[in-house]
């Protein structure tokens, strides 16, 4: 028979002994993140390398190119339309308020010469006189 | 009806589509037309039904002007304008704005206003089309001593929408002078035709 078995509070004593709460020695963090860090990178650089692997074959390298600018010139036409049109509905805008300020104006010079006459003509004389007037 | 005729009925309509459509456009004697290279200023509006709703649709709800001008617009079939703006007097006959006004002596239009003025020259005559007791269009005539206006709406147009017409878009409304000077002017109001 061991000690241990001789005593049972040699085992627990062990035990507690064994794993007792420990800090880490002094760098152990930077250390882990030091090796840590080429890992990662690593697989990120493998990832992006097998992306681009994509456009290492001549024609989809150009196809690509090919795309992109005919999505950027196909974009370009349709923005320029689309300030052209709003341009021509603008200019279509000021010429229509022109012709309603014109007609507006010209309506109200024919209001102001009406008035102007309508004031200046004499009042009517009244047209009941009572019969002793009319003798 | 031969299958000849009947092939050229809807032909010869075709033809005339478009004449039946300018019938109730303003025209303009060729001596009225030659005065832009006289006029010190000219403007020339000629905006048909598609074109007026295009136009409209750039006007803003925000703004309390243009949303009346979007509202009297809406049913409108079409607003054309000619003005002449000169730097001295006598630059146009008044033969060819008789002739302009002759026009609109025909059946169909009335003459709401006309005013005919000795003492500035200022004539000006408010032509009214009428379809069915509705308002289908007006026409004013404009001779002023250094400017001659021509405008034609084509459209309905309600009493409400005219007055609006006449007192918005940033014009003020114009005030009437005192009594004391007697105006040289007579007018016709409401003179049928």
């Amino acid at each position: 028979m061991t000690e241990i078995n001789k005593n049972p509070n040699l085992l627990e004593d062990a035990l507690r002994n064994a794993l007792r709460r420990e800090d880490a020695p002094e760098g152990f963090a930077l250390r882990v993140l030091a090796r840590a860090l080429p890992q990662a990178s690593a697989a990120q650089e493998a990832q992006r390398a097998s992306w681009l692997s994509i456009f290492s074959q001549p024609l989809l390298r150009w196809s690509a190119v090919a795309a992109v600018t005919i999505c950027l010139v196909i974009g370009g036409i349709y923005y320029r339309n689309l300030q052209r049109q709003r341009a021509e509905g603008e200019a279509a805008k000021q010429q229509l308020m022109l012709a309603l300020r014109i007609a507006g104006s010209k309506l109200q010079l024919a209001k102001e010469k009406v008035n102007e006459i309508n004031t200046s003509r004499p009042e009517p004389q009244p047209q009941n006189r009572s019969p002793r007037s009319r003798s | 009806m031969s299958t000849m005729t009947r092939k050229l009925v809807p032909l010869i309509l075709l033809l005339a589509f478009p004449a039946i459509l300018r019938a109730q456009e303003l025209k303009l004697p060729p001596g009225v037309e030659k005065l832009a290279s006289k006029a010190k200023e000219t403007v020339e509006v000629n905006m048909d039904g598609p074109m007026l709703h295009w136009a409209s649709k750039f006007l803003s709800a925000e703004d309390p002007e243009e949303r009346k001008a979007a509202k009297l617009v809406a049913n409108l079939k079409g607003i054309y304008v000619r003005s002449y703006e000169f730097s001295d007097e006598g630059a146009y006959s008044a033969a060819d704005v008789e002739e302009v006004r002759a026009q609109f002596r025909s059946p169909g239009w009335s003459r709401v206003v006309g005013v005919r003025s000795e003492r500035d020259g200022d004539n000006v005559d408010i032509f009214f089309k009428l379809e069915n007791e509705k308002m289908a269009g007006i026409v004013i005539i404009s001779a002023e001593a250094k400017e001659l206006t021509f405008v034609n709406i084509v459209g309905p147009l309600e009493v409400d929408q005219l007055a609006d017409l006449g007192g918005e878009f940033g014009i003020p409304k114009l005030k009437t002078r005192p009594q004391s000077s007697k105006p040289m002017a007579k007018a016709d109001k409401g003179e049928q035709k």
